[in-house]
C-alpha cells in the first residue's frame, strides 16, 4: 500500500511537470517524424540528370536523353552549358553530362566524339547512381549502332539500302527493350526496409530508456530535499520506498509506449490487435528493466547532475548498441558488441512481433533476457542504496 | 520518578574523522519539553538524526518508548514526528498533498489524514492556501507547512529542529503558539533553537551542547541560578558564559 503511494505521488509530480511531459511524449514523435521524413521517402532512388545538350539536331543525343526521361528513376534537366559550369563551380550541382556537338553525326564516322561527365570530387552519391545509368543507357545505343552496322556491312553486297536495315535493326533492338532475352526481377529479401517498422522500436526504446535519468534524478532530488530522509522517519521502508519508485516508472515506462504505439497504430497502421497486445508485453517488461537500471544509477549517483550525465550516456550506448539508428550486420564485431545492449533484445523483440507477425512465444529469449536485466538491476540497486547522505 | 520516554547512552557520531557527537547522553521524561541548545556545529541536528533513526550511530544506544533504535527502528518510527532543520517538502505538490502523503505514510487512512491535514493547515494559518503550490509560498509558509507534516498521525514525540529559523515574527509567534498547545495537550518535544528567550519560556530542561559534548542541563530557571539572580540573568548570558564568545563555522 505505501508503496503504490509512493508511486501516486511521484506520477503525480511527473504529471505536473510540463517539461518532463513534453521530453517523454512530444520529442519521440519529433524525433521519428523526423526520421521516417529524412529515410522514408527514399525506399527508391531517384534522381536529376544534369544535361548540357550541344548537339542540337542529332539524332542519337535526342534519343539518349528521350530513354532517359523515359526511366522512372530519372528526371532530366537540360542545362546551357555556362550556366551548367557555373552550377558545378559553386558546388550547386555534382555531375554534369555533356553532348558535345556533332556527338551524332560523328558516331558512325571513325572520329567519334565521347560523351563527358563533368563532376565535383566524386560527384556524390546519386551523380554515381545517375552517371551509371546514362553508361547504361548509351552503351545500349553503343551496341544497336555495332549491330547495325555489321548488317550493313554483311548485307552491302547484296545491295540493300542502309536506311532499310537501320529502321529494321531498330525495330529488333525496340523489341529486345521491352521483352528482354535475360530479364531482371527484383525481390526484397529479408527486413522490409519499411521506415515505420525500422525506427519505431528503437525510437520508442530510447525514450523508454531515457526516463532512468528521471527515475535516478528523483531520487537524488529527494536525498538532498531532505523529503528521502523524512520518509524514513515514517512507517515507510526501504523495501516500500523502492517498490514504490519502481512502480511509478514502470508505469511512466509503459504509458509512454502506449501512446507512441497507440499512434503508430492509428496513422500507420502497423499493427494488428494481437502484435499491438504482443508489444504492450514487451514495454512493460523493457519499462521494468529500464526502470530498475535508473534506480541502480540513482543508488551511486551523488548530485543529479551526475544522475543526468550517467543516465543520457548510458541510454545513448544502449541506444546505438541497440542498432536504432543504423543496422547491425551479423557477424561482425559491433554485432558481438550489441548483444550486451538491452535495447538490441527489446528492439528485437518488438521488431518480431510488429514486422514478421510474430508471436510472444517466439521471443521468448529476448524477453527473458530484458526481465533477467530488470531483476538483476533491482537487486544490486538495493544492496547499493543508503538513505542518508553522510558524507557531504 | 517521571517515566522516561527517551534515553539516548553515550552517543557517538564522526564524519571523516571528524567527531561531530562525542559522548552524548541525557533522557526525556514524558511530556517534558527538552531544549537542545548550543551554537552552530555543536552536534544537535546530528543527535536529532541519531535519535529519529536516519543516521546510524558509531557507538552508543537510543531508546524511545521502550523501542531500541538499533533493534526496532520501526516501533520508534511509529511514536514519532520529526520537523527536520531543512525543508524537507514536495514543492511541486500542494501543501495539502504533502500533508495527506506523509499522513499515510505514517499510517492514517485517506480519510483521516485529509482531516488532520486540514486541521493542521487551519492550525498553521494556512487553511485558505491549502490548494497552493508549496513552490509558490514564502520562506514562513514554508516552514509552517514543514511543521505541520510533522504533526501528522499525532506523534507521541515530536522532534523540532530549528523550527522557527528564518521566519517572520508573525510566522515564528505561531509556530511558537503551536508547540504551546502541544505541550499542554502533553506531547513530549525535543526542540533545538538558537532563540534563547523561546527555549526559556517554553523547555522544562535545556541541554546546552558544544562541540559534540553536552556542557550543562537542567531547567532554564537552575541554569540561569548558576550565574546571578534568575530574574534578572537570562539564559542567553548563561549560554554565552558556557560557550564563550570565539565565533563558530
Ligand atoms: N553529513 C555530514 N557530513 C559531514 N560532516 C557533517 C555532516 N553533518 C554534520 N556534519 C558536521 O558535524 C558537525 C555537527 O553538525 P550539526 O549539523 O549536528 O550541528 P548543529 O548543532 O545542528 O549546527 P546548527 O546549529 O548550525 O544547525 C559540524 O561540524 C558539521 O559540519
Ligand atoms: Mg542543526
Amino acid at each position: 500500500m505505501n508503496a503504490i503511494l509512493v508511486a501516486l505521488l511521484e506520477i503525480r509530480a511527473y504529471l505536473r511537470d510540463k517539461g518532463g511531459l513534453a521530453f517523454s511524449l512530444l520529442l519521440p514523435i519529433a524525433i521519428f517524424a523526423l526520421m521516417y521524413g529524412a529515410f522514408g521517402g527514399q525506399e527508391q532512388f531517384h534522381g536529376t540528370a544534369y544535361v548540357v545538350d550541344e548537339d542540337q539536331g542529332g539524332i542519337y543525343s535526342a534519343r539518349l536523353i528521350e530513354q532517359m526521361d523515359e526511366l522512372d528513376e530519372l528526371d532530366v534537366e537540360l542545362l546551357s552549358r555556362s550556366d551548367a559550369d557555373d552550377r558545378l563551380e559553386h558546388s550547386d550541382l555534382y555531375l554534369v553530362l555533356y553532348i558535345p556537338q556533332g556527338f551524332s553525326d560523328k558516331l558512325t564516322t571513325d572520329e567519334k566524339l565521347p560523351l563527358t561527365f563533368k563532376q565535383r570530387s566524386n560527384g556524390g552519391q546519386e551523380g554515381q547512381i545517375v552517371a551509371s545509368m546514362v553508361r547504361g543507357l548509351a552503351e545500349e545505343i553503343n551496341q544497336g549502332l555495332q549491330v547495325q552496322n555489321q548488317v550493313e556491312d554483311a548485307l552491302a553486297e547484296s545491295g540493300i539500302g542502309g536506311e532499310k536495315v537501320e529502321i529494321t535493326v531498330q525495330k529488333f533492338l525496340d523489341r529486345e527493350r521491352e521483352h528482354p532475352i535475360v530479364g531482371i526481377e527484383e525481390i526484397s529479401v529479408g527486413s522490409s526496409p519499411d521506415p515505420v517498422n525500422q525506427f519505431l522500436p528503437g525510437i520508442v526504446t530510447m525514450f523508454v530508456l531515457f526516463s532512468i535519468t528521471l527515475t535516478a534524478r528523483t531520487l537524488v532530488e529527494e536525498r538532498k530535499k531532505g523529503t528521502l530522509e523524512r520518509l524514513f522517519t515514517t512507517r515507510l521502508s526501504v523495501g516500500q520506498l523502492f517498490a514504490g519508485k519502481f512502480l511509478a516508472n514502470v508505469s511512466r515506462g509503459f504509458v509512454q509506449t502506449l501512446i507512441l504505439f497507440a499512434l503508430a497504430y492509428a496513422v500507420f497502421q502497423k499493427f494488428t490487435p494481437l502484435s499491438f497486445g504482443s508489444s504492450l508485453v514487451i514495454a512493460l517488461v523493457f519499462a521494468a528493466a529500464a526502470s530498475a537500471l535508473g534506480l541502480v544509477i540513482a543508488a551511486v549517483v551523488r548530485t543529479e547532475d551526475q544522475a543526468t550525465w550517467i543516465g543520457v550516456f548510458f541510454t545513448m550506448a544502449m541506444t546505438m548498441l541497440g542498432g536504432t539508428f543504423f543496422e547491425i550486420s551479423e557477424g561482425t564485431m559491433m554485432e558481438t558488441i550489441s548483444r550486451f545492449s538491452v535495447n538490441t533484445y527489446a528492439n528485437e523483440a518488438f521488431y518480431t512481433v510488429i514486422a514478421r507477425g510474430g508471436t510472444l512465444a517466439d521471443v521468448g529469449f529476448e524477453i527473458a533476457v530484458v526481465a533477467g536485466v530488470a531483476v538483476v538491476a533491482l537487486i544490486i540497486a538495493r544492496s547499493l542504496f543508503k538513505v542518508a547522505q553522510e558524507g557531504k | 520518578m517521571p517515566e522516561e520516554f527517551l534515553v539516548a547512552r553515550n552517543l557517538h557520531k564522526s564524519f571523516n574523522g571528524n567527531n561531530a557527537v562525542n559522548g552524548v547522553s541525557f533522557s526525556i521524561h514524558k511530556g517534558e519539553v527538552f531544549g537542545l541548545l548550543g551554537p552552530n556545529g555543536a552536534g544537535k541536528t546530528t543527535t536529532i538524526r541519531m535519535l529519529t533513526t536516519v543516521l546510524e550511530p558509531d557507538r552508543g544506544d537510543i531508546e524511545i518508548g521502550g523501542h531500541s533504535v538499533r533493534q526496532d527502528a520501526e516501533g520508534v518510527r511509529a511514536l514519532i514526528g520529526v520537523c527536520p532543520q531543512e525543508l524537507a517538502l514536495y514543492v511541486e505538490l500542494s501543501a495539502m498533498d504533502n500533508l495527506v502523503f506523509f499522513g499515510r505514510m505514517v499510517g492514517l487512512n485517506g480519510k483521516e489524514a485529509k482531516a488532520q491535514a486540514m486541521s493542521h493547515l487551519d492550525l498553521m494559518g494556512l487553511a485558505d492556501r491549502a490548494k497552493g503550490k508549496v513552490d509558490k509560498f514564502s520562506g514562513g509558509m514554508k516552514r509552517r507547512v514543514n511543521l505541520a507534516i510533522a504533526l501528522m498521525g499525532h506523534p507521541q514525540f515530536l522532534f523540532l529542529d530549528e523550527s522557527t529559523v528564518g521566519v517572520d515574527p508573525q510566522s515564528r509567534n505561531n509556530i511558537y503558539e503551536t508547540i504551546e498547545g502541544l505541550r499542554d495537550e502533553g506531547m513530549t518535544i525535543l526542540y533545538t533553537t538558537h532563540y534563547m528567550d523561546e527555549a526559556d519560556r517554553l523547555c522544562d530542561r535545556v541541554a546546552i551542547m558544544d562541540e559534540g559534548v553536552i556542557i550543562a542541563m537542567d531547567t532554564p530557571h537552575a541554569l540561569k541560578s548558576q550565574i546571578g539572580n534568575p530574574n534578572q540573568v537570562t539564559l542567553e548570558d548563561v549560554f554565552l558564559k558556557l560557550t564563550g564568545r570565539t565565533l563558530r563555522d
